[in-house]
């Protein structure tokens, strides 16, 4: 998949990893705003800072002057981060207004985002909302009597309905109505929900049943996922003589312990029965005979002879 | 600006001697081979002499050899072929690391109500061989379809001791392997040390002939039904006009391949433990996917703790390096890769993974420009992460505490399947 960023995101992205004068690459000391979204393990993970001049008497009328960020993540993320910072200190905003700051704005802003990497222009907005968040309250303004609904936690509560990112049903609730997302593709690219192991695509609760439950059924294609399962455990049939599977195991043992182990010590080495299917013995040569040369012809006929004499006449020898 | 090609793992140049092979069967030699007059016999007689040649190369009949498309193609031959051939066994033992081609197909079986046991590996990428013998199923495993390296790591698998286990434990298992990583890169012995293996995948743009063109070995005898149905092509075992000026560049690769091993070999190992060696020495926080497991030769995979790779591909294709990454942004899908998530990376450095692949046409030239840009491109992301700090080349205080509950994460995951 090669890359079709725009030339405004390829300047942004190499400008701020070269460092050049005019990049918000960094961190305010003491901000008066600062909110994260995305985490390393998710892949992405964003820190917005900003500082404000403030207004001596109305902390409402606070105005946005320098907004930084530090940013793990591929080169949209990092572009879109300095779009946002770029964003708000051209618009010379108060917090309440820079929350009129879409990830269509970054968008633009970028000229363009493939559409796998909206998510990473929906990262800045998300994080510009946490900052604001925090903002009120260091400057204690009440942003719900002022009419303003952010509530950043709803991220963490709620039943989770996509697992691998952790995103909840009211968070992805919110977000496919305020970005208007019709189908999972649009919601696994501005929010990569349903981007990795694909289960909660069609599950009941599911990415499928809230675009369903918000927008109206709709055809959809079907698909159906299937999860790796558990490695099985072989059951073992009685051998011969109507040992179950464990006292002939046991037997094996007992012989090995009688006949062969001693042989063996007396070179420095030993044998480990690794696994017993019916009267399959698989096993391994420890200590000095380990290395040595004729180390699987000494299984294959020494202990193979030992074991058919003395367990089960069936049974065959494989070295592993 | 000139390009430094480390993606071999990838797609390989086309040798110049494969196009010379190649380019009378694309101009006048155009005739199709089952065709009864005279001029048929020139593309005819090519593609039996390419079938003879990849059959001496491999150690096993020509009409062993089945031409196909790519290696894809003939992995799908091979699995797909070997249930149809044998519906009273439901049961395959896989790996979870394998390609998709091989991995994909599995997965669709399972939803067709067939058991599969997708084996896991180790934090260096090697299958467990206990855990190799717990899965197979004396009367009922149908088949073993382990990969030979791994395209991602280059990790070798011991297939040969591998399939000895599965036909000592029952002939009646089938075994094949996805070979489309060595093909070309080590020496393939069908009658020595692979001479358990029954069916062997190859594809020929990874050894640089064109794309377009795989070969399937299928030992004789062994029950496996035709795929692509249709005419009477590769013995009515895969239908299609044969690919001549393919499967022709694809015998002249496989020679060539053999004629310059000995020396390819040392060289191309010296180049890439000298990468190896010097990233490790120039970044602080580098992990080498796959240390202490057997490898490819050609194959450098590595993570680097707190940087997402796509930034990283982006920075060195600016300046003319192609490599690849396992990170989510660039798979395609928004998960790291399979592979190194089946080995338990950290999840503070799966999403920095790189991986140069090198061939015959690597220069030290190339690797050097490779140990100056990269230490450089991966201080510019770090300067921007909020969980490093570039000054004291170290991960800031929060950064440390995510490292240390990545580590503890990857122990308990291994811990666990072990």
């Amino acid at each position: 998949m090669t890359w079709n960023y725009s030339e405004k995101t390829t300047k942004l992205f190499m400008d701020a990893v070269q460092g050049r004068p005019g990049t918000h690459m960094g961190e305010i000391a003491n901000p008066d705003g600062i909110g994260e979204h995305g985490s390393l393990a998710c892949g992405d993970a964003l820190r917005f800072t900003f500082r404000v001049e403030r207004h001596p008497s109305d902390p409402t009328q606070d105005i946005i002057v320098e907004a930084r960020y530090l940013t793990f993540g591929c080169t949209s993320a990092i572009a879109a981060s300095e779009a946002l910072c770029a964003i708000i200190e051209e618009r010379r905003l108060t917090p309440i207004q820079a929350l009129s700051i879409t990830n269509k704005d970054i968008v633009e802003y970028l000229e363009g985002l493939p559409e796998q990497k909206i998510h990473c222009s929906v990262m800045g907005a998300e994080a510009l909302q946490a900052a604001v968040f925090n903002w009120a309250q260091r400057r204690g303004v009440d942003l719900r009597a002022l009419g303003v609904d952010i509530t950043p936690e709803e991220r963490e509560e709620g039943r989770v309905v996509c697992t691998c990112f952790g995103l909840t049903e009211p968070y992805l609730r919110r977000k496919i109505m305020e970005l208007n997302l019709r189908s999972i593709a649009d919601i696994t690219n501005a929010l990569k929900a349903g981007g990795a192991c694909m289960s909660c695509h069609h599950k009941p609760g599911g990415l499928q049943d809230l675009l369903d439950d918000i927008w109206g059924r709709q055809p959809t294609e079907f698909k159906t996922e299937v999860e790796l399962p558990v490695a099985r455990l072989i059951s073992r049939a009685r051998s011969e003589d109507g040992l179950s599977p464990y006292q002939f195991a046991k037997k094996v043992e007992r012989v090995l312990d009688e006949y062969v182990r001693p042989m063996l010590a007396q070179d420095g080495g030993d044998l480990e029965v690794v696994d017993i299917k019916d009267t399959l013995v698989y096993c391994r040569l420890k200590g000095a005979c380990a290395g040595c040369v004729g180390a699987n012809q000494t299984i294959k006929f020494m202990v193979e002879q030992v074991l058919k004499d003395r367990v089960d006449q069936r049974c065959r020898v494989i070295a592993v | 600006m000139a390009i430094i090609y480390l993606d071999n793992n990838a797609t390989t140049a086309v040798a110049p001697e494969v196009v010379e092979a190649m380019l009378p069967y694309l101009r006048d030699q155009y005739f199709n081979p089952s065709s009864m007059y005279d001029a048929a016999r020139g593309p005819a007689r090519a593609v039996a002499e390419a079938r003879a040649g990849i059959a001496n190369h491999l150690r096993c009949r020509p009409e062993e050899i089945l031409f196909t498309s790519c290696a894809t193609e003939s992995n799908n031959t091979a699995i797909i072929g070997a249930i149809r051939a044998r519906p009273e066994r439901r049961h395959i033992v896989t790996t979870r690391v394998e390609h998709p081609a091989v991995l994909e197909v599995c997965k669709f079986l399972v939803r067709d109500g067939f058991e599969v046991d997708f084996l896991p590996v180790d934090g260096s990428g090697q299958l467990e061989v206990e855990a190799f013998v717990r899965a197979l199923r004396p009367g009922q495993t149908l088949l073993v379809s382990v990969m030979h390296a791994n395209n991602e790591t280059g990790v070798l698998f011991p297939i040969g001791e591998l399939a000895r286990i599965a036909k000592e434990t029952d002939p009646g298992i089938l075994v094949h392997t996805d070979a489309t990583q060595t093909a070309g890169k080590l020496p393939l012995d069908l009658k020595g040390e692979l001479r358990h293996v029954d069916l062997l995948s190859l594809s020929g743009h990874k050894l640089h002939s064109p794309k377009g063109v795989g070969a399937l070995f299928l030992r004789r005898g062994a029950p496996v039904r035709p795929f692509l149905l249709g005419g009477h092509q590769e013995g009515g075992r895969r239908g299609g006009t044969e690919n001549v000026p393919y499967i022709v560049g694809l015998a002249r690769a496989l020679e060539l391949a053999e004629a310059t091993h000995a020396e390819d070999h040392e060289r191309i190992a010296a180049l890439r433990d000298r990468l190896e060696d010097e990233l490790t020495r120039r970044i602080p926080y580098l992990e080498v996917n796959g240390a202490g497991a057997p490898r490819l030769d050609n194959t450098l995979n590595v993570a680097v703790h707190f940087v997402e790779g796509e930034g990283m591909l982006y920075q060195l294709s600016a300046r003319g390096i192609c490599a690849s990454s396992g990170s989510a942004c660039t798979s395609g899908s928004l998960e790291p890769s399979h592979v190194l998530r089946a080995m338990a990376v950290p999840f503070t450095a799966v999403h920095g993974s790189l991986r140069f692949s090198l061939s015959r046409y690597t220069t030290a030239a190339e690797i050097e420009a490779v140990i100056e840009t990269l230490p450089e491109i991966v201080a510019s992301l770090r300067r921007l992460s909020p969980y490093w700090d570039e000054g004291a080349r170290a991960p800031r205080p929060e950064g440390e505490a995510l490292l240390r509950q990545a580590v503890e994460e990857r122990r308990q995951r291994l811990a666990q399947q072990g």
